[in-house]
């Protein structure tokens, strides 16, 4: 028996351990420790209404715009408004699409890359052309100048790099170029948000302007070239490097329980009518569930708060107090995390206080099941491609969740260029409102449950005197990092390690490999 | 695979080099044709790539996102040509006892710049860990081995949004922390705005390695020559602020026609920072230009002493009642500026710059003004 601590896990948002105990070259059991607090619902507490979202979108500066939309969107329903002026929701459709796009590029190539692409070994290859070679030489005067920098000290030399070095250097190149593409999607967000990350056109009641036609073409050529990217580089990516990485689908099944709030709202503004409609699978089944926001309840046992705090309630009556920390375990040493180990708190879903895993594998598994037919092709279309034609369930992996983030990127920014056709049809039948004022001073509760891009999130609020009395916000992470709830119960990122092989407890290339693969 | 048509490596051609080092040349005091080439040597002539360490503490990444807006240089460029970034958690290939490693030899060797992000968690210290470390001790040791240290963004700053009342974790930014630990007279460079600036962060790197000093600093530790100057007074809506236009509601006639935010919120008349000039994402829009109001992001305690974001300011009088230099003069941070620094200031960010005498052979953005 090993035990295994990584900490740093590092090209994530956050700060996190991981701790796993392996024996015989597999993991037997895990747990995920968030090492960061900052206290959000104590000091949002008592602000005003229409800037909490301000506050909101710092939660996050990875995915910004989705905290925006469900702070503003949680205080609107507070105050009794169900949709926003349909203009309003074109514009949010396009911040998201936007930041969708640049999110997901991000995660494979640069957060995720590494777990599958030996840049040293890009220096055996055999460049194809002027340009991979112009990527190769410059690889070579980073290596010959003996300053490697971000790529000093990985694992280069362990055996689970599969790919030839044509295709390590042709990655490589590309996550070079994708450094440019997500600067396209960051930046037609910003020609309407005013920068990126942290925006600043939206307020409680819609947006505060509506954009330019200007401002829209500049969109659609942005999030043009961000979609032949998707279509002409990392597609083909995928499916040429899955094949040297079939075992993926071997490890991270995890808890076999999905969770999507949805995103991308059609006219309607129903949840259930979204590009990514919302829905739920439980137990494994793939069939398509109905859920309720009201649903999530939190514990906190083994988290870094009060036993009381949690137990159960809904997250408008947890709060973040009192705070009861107590020391990890050294790193090095024997000992496992015991009792309290985890600034998040345990999100468990429904009766069965169900850990949920979130995320573009939840997403596209319930777009599919919904029948929404640009789901359904791509699936079909991946599972040939991997030699599983038919059997969506070899998805339920490592595999899975990283094919149904570019799947997801592909769908998202099809639409892109859809809403803003959308936006220019209104503006053509002067459907031009994007705002309407709200009564602040009105008492009510509200929620919102719109995804980020690493999943489901859920913002609640009360408001009363013109104030917020609580706010509660549920971000994918504190699903997919749960730590064990009040009866022991892994959260899904724990669930999924036990299991993963390790071919070297000091190198455990694996396990970065399964943390990744949720994006955390 | 099409892979041909587009740049596989975004190269920094010789022109592109010298645009970049163009608005330094301007921020350092170089003028003429030959400041851009001599800036260009000089950065040229360093016999290896400068190391960086650069910790995340309370944050919530959105400085490291906005860095990956960068354009002169591009990030990668940034990171394969100009600076050698050791450690930074979200970029970096290694993780756990490796990152640890790459971190231990880089800070051992005492020859490296530090850069924050984030604030540090001095109330609960194990608020923020990182390989069984607080960011109390990491910053500390750090900061005392570093050649300079810049804080990026305002939680670095001045602890930002988790120092927000009641501040749970005791939230602090580097130079109030360091104070705390007995360290009398930091030196930092603050470089604060919510995100921090990719355009900031590089021109403040640039300014040290060229330069080798510390640019001029306001009393809260920001480098005058970006933060030298009110939003108010660069702000392309200025004129409708003097003329008494207003937007009244989001939406109206007046947000139509881009007139003041002043009374739906806008915090310019009270922050220092260059947004309306340097602009956002490679200069195409900065939160002004999105209809909504400034909030004061450059400020220390911004989210208590400027929010409520979206009610206005207190304490201004409107057009009629004072002249417009009296309301930069009378209002915001303590800051330094005098003319001198407003002249800096301006030169720096291309405000003079653009299509200038002083810069106009490389210094122009090929992206601005797009409307």
């Amino acid at each position: 028996m090993t035990k295994v601590v990584i900490d740093p896990i590092t090209r994530i948002e956050g700060h996190l351990r991981i701790t796993c105990e392996v024996e015989n070259g597999v993991v037997k059991d895990a747990w995920n420790t968030a090492t960061m607090f900052r206290g959000f619902e104590i000091f949002m507490k008592g602000r005003d209404p229409k800037g909490i979202w301000q506050f909101a979108q710092r939660i996050c500066g990875v995915c910004p715009t989705p905290h925006a939309f469900n702070s503003v969107r949680a205080v609107e329903t507070a105050l009794g408004m169900d949709k926003v002026p349909d203009s309003a929701r074109i514009v949010r459709n396009m911040m998201e699409a936007a930041q969708l796009a640049y999110d997901h590029v991000l995660w494979f190539y640069h957060l995720n890359g590494f777990d599958y692409v030996n840049v040293p070994n890009t220096l055996n290859a055999k460049a194809a052309t002027p340009g991979l070679k112009a990527v190769q030489d410059q690889v070579k005067a980073v290596v010959e100048s003996g300053q490697l920098g971000p790529f000093a000290n990985m694992y280069w030399d362990h055996p689970g790099y599969m790919l030839p070095a044509e295709l390590d250097l042709e990655i490589t190149a590309h996550y070079l170029q994708a450094l440019e593409i997500q600067q396209k999607a960051c930046d037609a967000s910003a020609m309407l948000g005013g920068r990126y990350p942290m925006i600043n056109n939206y307020v409680p009641g819609g947006v505060t302007q509506m954009p330019s036609i200007e401002d829209i073409e500049y969109y659609v050529s942005q999030m043009s070239m961000v979609k032949d990217f998707i279509d002409t580089v990392m597609l083909p990516d995928l499916l040429a490097i899955a094949p040297y990485y079939l075992d993926l689908a071997s490890y991270g099944k995890g808890v076999g329980n999905f969770l999507s709030w949805g995103v991308l709202d059609e006219k309607s503004q129903d949840p259930y009518d979204r590009l990514f409609p919302r829905g739920g699978i439980f137990d494994g089944k793939l069939e398509l569930q109905k859920v309720s926001l009201e649903d999530t309840r939190q514990y906190t046992k083994t988290s870094w708060f009060g036993d009381g705090v949690g137990a159960g309630k809904h997250p408008l009556n947890v709060g973040q107090e009192p705070i009861e920390f107590t020391n990890l375990p050294p790193i090095e040493g024997e000992a496992f995390p015991q009792g309290k180990y985890d600034w998040t708190q345990a999100v468990r879903y429904g009766t069965e206080d169900r850990p949920m895993e979130v995320g573009p594998l939840a997403q596209v598994l319930i777009a599919y099941l919904a029948g929404r037919p640009e789901a359904k092709k791509l699936v079909d279309d991946t599972l040939a491609a991997v030699g599983h034609a038919g059997d969506p369930t070899v998805l339920l992996s490592n595999l899975g969740r990283v094919a149904a983030r570019v799947i997801k990127a592909k769908i998202n920014s099809d639409n892109a260029i859809r809403w803003a056709e959308e936006l220019l049809a209104n503006i053509g039948k002067g459907e031009t409102t994007v705002y309407e004022e709200l009564d602040f001073t009105k008492t009510g509760t509200g929620q919102s449950g719109w995804d980020a891009p690493r999943g489901a999130l859920a913002h609640y609020t009360k408001l009363s005197d013109s104030k917020v009395d609580t706010y509660a916000a549920v971000p994918p992470s504190n699903w997919n990092l749960s730590p064990r709830d009040d009866k022991g119960v892994r959260g899904p990122v724990e669930e999924a390690l036990v299991g993963t092989p390790v071919a070297d407890p000091e190198k455990p290339l694996e396990i970065l490999r399964t943390v990744h693969a949720f994006d955390p | 695979m099409e892979h041909e048509e587009m740049s596989l490596i975004p190269g920094l051609s010789r022109r592109d080099f010298l645009k970049s080092c163009g608005v330094l040349a301007s921020v350092i005091g170089l003028s003429g044709p030959m400041a851009a080439p001599r800036v260009a040597k000089a950065l040229e002539q360093l016999a290896k790539r400068p190391a960086i360490v650069w910790s995340c503490f309370q944050e919530c990444l959105g400085c490291s996102v906005n860095l990956l807006q960068s354009r002169k240089p591009n990030p990668a460029n940034l990171i394969l040509k100009q600076i050698s970034l050791n450690y930074h958690e979200a970029v970096m290939a290694p993780a756990g006892s490796q990152a640890e490693k790459s971190f231990r030899e880089t800070v051992d060797s005492k020859d490296f710049y530090y850069i924050v992000e984030g604030g540090i968690a001095t109330g609960i210290p194990n608020a923020c860990t990182i390989s069984g470390k607080t960011s109390m001790e990491i910053c500390k040791d750090t900061y005392q081995k570093a050649k300079a240290t810049i804080a990026i963004g305002t939680c670095a700053c001045y602890g930002g949004i988790q120092a927000a009342a009641p501040n749970p974790s005791g939230s602090k930014g580097v130079t109030d922390f360091l104070k705390s630990e007995g360290i009398s007279n930091p030196t930092v460079i603050n470089s604060p705005r919510c995100p921090g600036n990719a355009d900031d962060t590089v021109a403040i790197l640039l300014y040290v390695l060229v330069k080798k000093a510390l640019p001029e600093l306001d009393s809260q530790g920001r480098p005058t020559f970006l933060f030298g100057q009110l939003v108010h007074d660069n702000c392309e809506r200025r004129g409708h602020f003097d003329a008494g236009e207003f937007v009244e509601v989001f939406g109206d006639a007046g947000s139509e026609k881009g007139w003041c935010l002043y009374k739906v919120g806008c915090k310019g008349p009270v922050a220092y920072a260059p947004c309306p000039v340097t602009r956002w994402n490679g200069d195409i829009s900065w939160p002004v230009m999105a209809g909504g109001p400034c909030i004061g992001c450059s400020e220390p305690d911004f989210w208590d002493k400027q929010s409520p974001f979206y009610e206005k300011a207190p304490g201004i009088k409107l057009p009629g009642d004072i002249t417009p230099t009296q309301v930069g003069v009378g209002l915001g941070a303590l800051t330094a500026v005098g003319i001198g620094a407003h002249f800096i200031g301006q030169a720096a960010t291309g405000r003079l710059g653009k299509g200038g005498p002083q810069e106009g052979d490389e210094t122009g953005s090929d992206e601005g003004g797009k409307r």
